[in-house]
């Protein structure tokens, strides 16, 4: 018996120094990340008094883009999205919108919508996907192409479009989001002016809920009605300004969100295009295009931008929040191991050898131990194994530090973009902030969590997170 | 272990202090920021309120200029020069508010200022006063001027300050790529004949020194290209030289300068006094011969501008390249009405192996108009190509043209009409056709195309004909689908 005890306290002693050494290193490194940021995104919004958007705008230069909407079951907004996308302020786009073998009436939309006719086009399928069923366009609308196709997944649609976009480059954006007039042409704007070869340009994605949305516009920018919405706009700055702004300057972009990202179609093509044995299609792209340009001794860069804005709806009950974040999670995990010879690899350079050490440890595994902590400190402090005032300043200190990130997050906001314009609302987000770290973040980890145990689990399922309609 | 413990504890105490002071600290910054800009919003909104009617009529020449400058000289306190830069160039100024802005700028001390600026003069105030001033703390900071010194450049290149450009040629070589990035946007704007040679070194120095280059080649090709035509005399060394990066780049600027020139213009010609006559022999004998194909096929569109006997011939030549590229910008610069008496080689360009290419030459064909067209339909009826037809039906629909076939196939007598529905139906390709025939099409459009096609097997045609059986209002031709119907049922068939 005596022998269990022993064994029990050692390992409870073990859990313990992973669960600080985790503490340390995970905060130290988002630590890190802030101080990088502040500066990065300080500076770059100083720059932006200079950048030039004109000269862009009116500069033959500046390559033609495809935008590709993937829909699924979209009917509410496919139409309205699609429209405004076409309004988008760029020389030279076009829009593809890929029906992925909806079950309502996401293509009728369409179809009645812009008055399309059904093509029969030439299809040439450089990379393999699902037959697409019918084509539909508009010649006095050109530079819209509407394609069915049988349901194969988000990644399937993608690589549709990517088969029928003309372009140099495309731009992925999700239905259920809108882009600002001009977010595409600074989205481009590293592409244009950056030395290095630009394959990957990702820009920030805010909540929409609770802004007001006219004609496809948002025309109006304040906080969502409700707490957990609210949680999620903090999270979302934390994540787009601090967390990929710092990878960024680090030159270890690991994720660029495909809801609202621009990539170089010849690369994607001969990177093998999206693929389908991960949930999170975006992410992976971009770590097989590190792999690409690796084997292919290709200098290129993947880049994040903060000022490029396109709004989306953020799930609005805890249900489809659990059903997003495992699923992010899921990918997440799913990639990391895809890829895993990438890890404390010197030929990734800072990929390799720090951003995904760091995903993968603090990020992916990192949700499993921190949860296991929450049950496995307690039970130490029950056991008499660590001093009742440590625990209480430990757990302070994690409440503290967690808040200082999220409020770091807040201040970035007020110093750049402010794009919550009132007093009231920058105090609703610090002490959101601040309340984040009480309840929401354990909820969120524990579905984080789920997707760790879905990933040993081997599940592939790819969660559908349906929207209300925020912003309408 | 008590000690250790101990000392954990009060490590983590000082942690946890710590990170309260700075959750307070990080609060205590935000609102003092959000209030010192809720001040300096206040303040730029009472100046634009004050002041913006006042830059709005001397703009546009409603007030006395002595008067609007006297006005514009009283606003007054640390951050005059900021609120000035606001106000004045909130918005880019049209050509005809230029001089008189110019002349504003120069008068108020900011043309100046921004001269000292960019050459790296700050005029560092107190620390007392730069807390004052927005850029105050910037200027203050060795490391950080560059954005005030780019902000400068940008300012003079928004105002075309034609004065300025030597300034910002020599700022082209300045170890900050901010600056190096947006001289060479001011120096583009500005358009100073002069400044060309600087912005083509430039180019040279990014295809010959890659590596360190801190501005990309988009960079300089934009800039390049806002110069007028006349300037491209400036790029003949580049043109003739040993590196074929670069002669392939100078043949794209050249490209895009006569592609702005001509924008808009039907039947633009470049005569050898526009373009020069050394560089247009240079386009007409020398590069669409070179070994690079880049440069062969960059210099296609410019050969098709160039009013010469000898440019049909140049640009067929390139047609019959072996890099398909260099066809397909052939095929796209013979695009322009005057090359029409080429449509018979074009047209054998709608059998190339490239389907970019085949795609091009339907293009090009089209902009022929109804001479175009007859050789896209005779080709399209005729071949045996069938990649070629594939290409003509993708451009029959995609152009829109499906209706105006079926409405010359609704007049009697068009047999080339019945022929291209005849060869869509073989090829499948109908989709179109019965849409615009159910929905838009006459009655007797619809009659005959359904009595021609009846029993074809394509399975689009068969769900039409079952559609018009039940759906049709025309009775005769609902009772023609349903007679058909009969016929294909098992019973029928059997």
């Amino acid at each position: 018996m005596e022998m269990w005890r022993q064994i029990f306290i050692h390992g409870m002693d073990m859990f313990n120094v992973v669960i600080v050494a985790y503490f340390f290193l995970g905060n130290g490194m988002y630590t890190v990340l802030m101080v990088m940021s502040l500066v990065a995104v300080w500076l770059h919004n100083r720059r932006l008094a200079y950048q030039g958007l004109d000269e862009l705008r009116e500069s033959p230069v500046t390559p033609p883009v495809t935008v590709i909407i993937p829909a699924w079951n979209e009917q509410e907004i496919i139409a309205q999205t699609a429209d405004s996308t076409l309004g988008t302020d760029y020389p030279d786009v076009e829009v593809i919108v890929v029906d992925d073998g909806s079950t309502d009436r996401t293509l009728q939309n369409l179809i009645d919508h812009f008055h399309l006719v059904k093509m029969d086009l030439i299809y040439r399928p450089r990379l393999a996907t699902k037959p697409v069923k019918a084509f539909y366009m508009n010649p006095e609308i050109p530079k819209l192409l509407v394609i069915s196709k049988e349901n194969g997944g988000k990644p399937d649609a993608l690589n549709v479009a990517i088969n029928m976009a003309r372009t140099p480059y495309f731009c992925t954006l999700d239905s259920d989001s809108i882009l600002e007039p001009d977010a595409l042409l600074r989205l481009m704007r590293p592409v244009v002016r950056s030395p290095i070869n630009v394959v990957a340009s990702g820009g920030i994605v805010r909540i929409l809920n609770g802004c007001r949305v006219e004609k496809g516009r948002v025309v109006s920018v304040s906080l969502p009605p409700s707490r957990l919405e609210r949680f999620q706009v903090v999270e979302y700055l934390r994540s787009f300004l601090f967390g990929r702004t710092g990878w960024d300057m680090f030159g270890g972009t690991l994720i660029v969100s495909g809801a609202f990202a621009v990539f170089h179609r010849e690369t994607v093509l001969e990177s093998g295009g999206f693929e389908h044995d991960t949930v999170t299609e975006d992410m992976d792209l971009i770590v097989q295009l590190h792999h690409w340009a690796v084997r292919h001794h290709r200098k290129i860069r993947m880049c994040f931008t903060s000022d490029p804005v396109c709004w989306t709806e953020c799930p609005s009950t805890v249900k489809m929040l659990q059903k997003q974040r495992r699923r992010w999670q899921l990918g997440l995990c799913q990639t990391l191991w895809k890829h895993s010879e990438m890890l404390f690899n010197r030929d990734y350079g800072s990929v390799g050898m720090l951003s995904f050490p760091f995903h993968l440890y603090v990020e992916a595994l990192g949700a499993a131990a921190e949860f296991l902590g929450y049950f496995m400190v307690p039970l130490a402090f029950f056991f008499n194994m660590v001093p009742p005032l440590l625990y209480l300043l430990f757990v302070l200190l994690s409440l503290a530090y967690g808040g200082l990130l999220s409020v770091g997050a807040v201040l970035l906001e007020e110093l750049t973009y402010r794009r919550y314009p009132s007093f009231r609302e920058l105090g609703t987000l610090l002490f959101f902030a601040f309340l984040e770290n009480i309840g929401y973040r354990q909820m969120v980890l524990y579905f984080r969590f789920e997707g760790v145990v879905r990933f040993f689990a081997g599940s592939r399922k790819w969660e559908k997170v349906t929207h209300v309609g925020a912003g309408q | 272990m008590p000690f250790l413990i101990e000392n954990i504890i009060k490590v983590v105490f000082t942690l946890l202090v710590i990170v309260v002071i700075g959750n307070v600290v990080i609060i205590g910054l935000a609102f003092a920021r959000r209030q010192r800009r809720e001040r300096y919003f206040q303040r730029i909104d009472f100046v634009r309120r004050e002041f913006r009617p006042v830059v709005g009529n001397l703009l546009s020449g409603r007030m006395d200029y002595q008067e609007g400058f006297n006005r514009l000289k009283s606003i007054s306190g640390l951050d005059r020069l900021y609120l000035l830069e606001e106000l004045l160039l909130e918005k880019r100024p049209t050509a005809s508010e230029e001089p008189v802005l110019r002349r504003l700028c120069e008068d108020l001390g900011l043309v100046r200022t921004w001269q000292n600026r960019l050459a790296g003069h700050m005029d560092t105030a107190s620390v007392r006063e730069a807390v004052g001033r927005p850029e105050g703390i910037i200027e203050r900071v060795g490391k950080l001027r560059f954005l005030i010194r780019a902000k400068s450049a940008e300012n003079l290149g928004i105002l075309r300050h034609r004065e300025s450009w030597p300034l910002l040629v020599k700022a082209l070589e300045d170890p900050h790529p901010d600056i190096q990035s947006v001289a060479s946007r001011a120096i583009a704007a500005i358009g100073e004949p002069e400044s060309f040679p600087a912005l083509v070194a430039q180019l040279h120095k990014v295809v010959l020194n890659a590596s360190t280059a801190a501005l990309s080649l988009r960079s300089v090709k934009s800039s390049l290209v806002s110069f007028p035509l006349k300037c491209a005399s400036g790029l003949l060394p580049s043109l003739r030289h040993s590196n074929r990066r670069i002669r392939f780049l100078a043949t794209d600027v050249v490209r895009e300068m006569v592609a702005r020139e001509a924008k808009g213009e039907d039947e633009y010609g470049l005569d050898r006094k526009t373009l020069g006559m050394e560089m247009a022999e240079v386009f007409l004998t020398q590069l669409p011969f070179d070994e690079n194909p880049d440069v062969r096929a960059r210099s296609a569109p410019v050969i098709s501008h160039i009013s010469d006997p000898r440019s049909a011939p140049v640009l067929l030549t390139l047609l019959r390249d072996t890099a398909w590229f260099v066809r397909l910008h052939a095929v796209r610069a013979l695009a322009q009405r005057r090359f029409l008496p080429q449509a018979g080689e074009i047209r054998q360009s709608l059998s190339d192996p490239n389907w970019r290419v085949r795609e091009a030459s339907v293009a090009t064909l089209r902009t022929f108009g109804a001479a175009g067209f007859n050789q896209l339909i005779e080709h399209f009826i005729s071949t045996e190509d069938t990649y070629s037809r594939e290409q003509v039906a993708d451009e029959l629909q995609r152009g829109g043209l499906i209706p105006d076939v079926l409405r010359r196939y609704g007049e009697d007598g068009d047999w080339r009409a019945a022929q291209v529905l005849d060869q869509m139906v073989r090829m499948g390709k109908t989709a179109y056709v019965l849409g615009f025939l159910s929905k838009e099409a006459q009655p007797p459009v619809r009659k005959k195309f359904l009595v021609k096609y009846v029993k074809d097997p394509d399975p689009q045609i068969r769900q039409w004909v079952a559609r018009l059986a039940t759906s049709e209002p025309d009775s005769e031709i609902r009772g023609l689908a349903m007679a058909a119907l009969e016929s294909r049922s098992p019973a029928a068939e059997r």
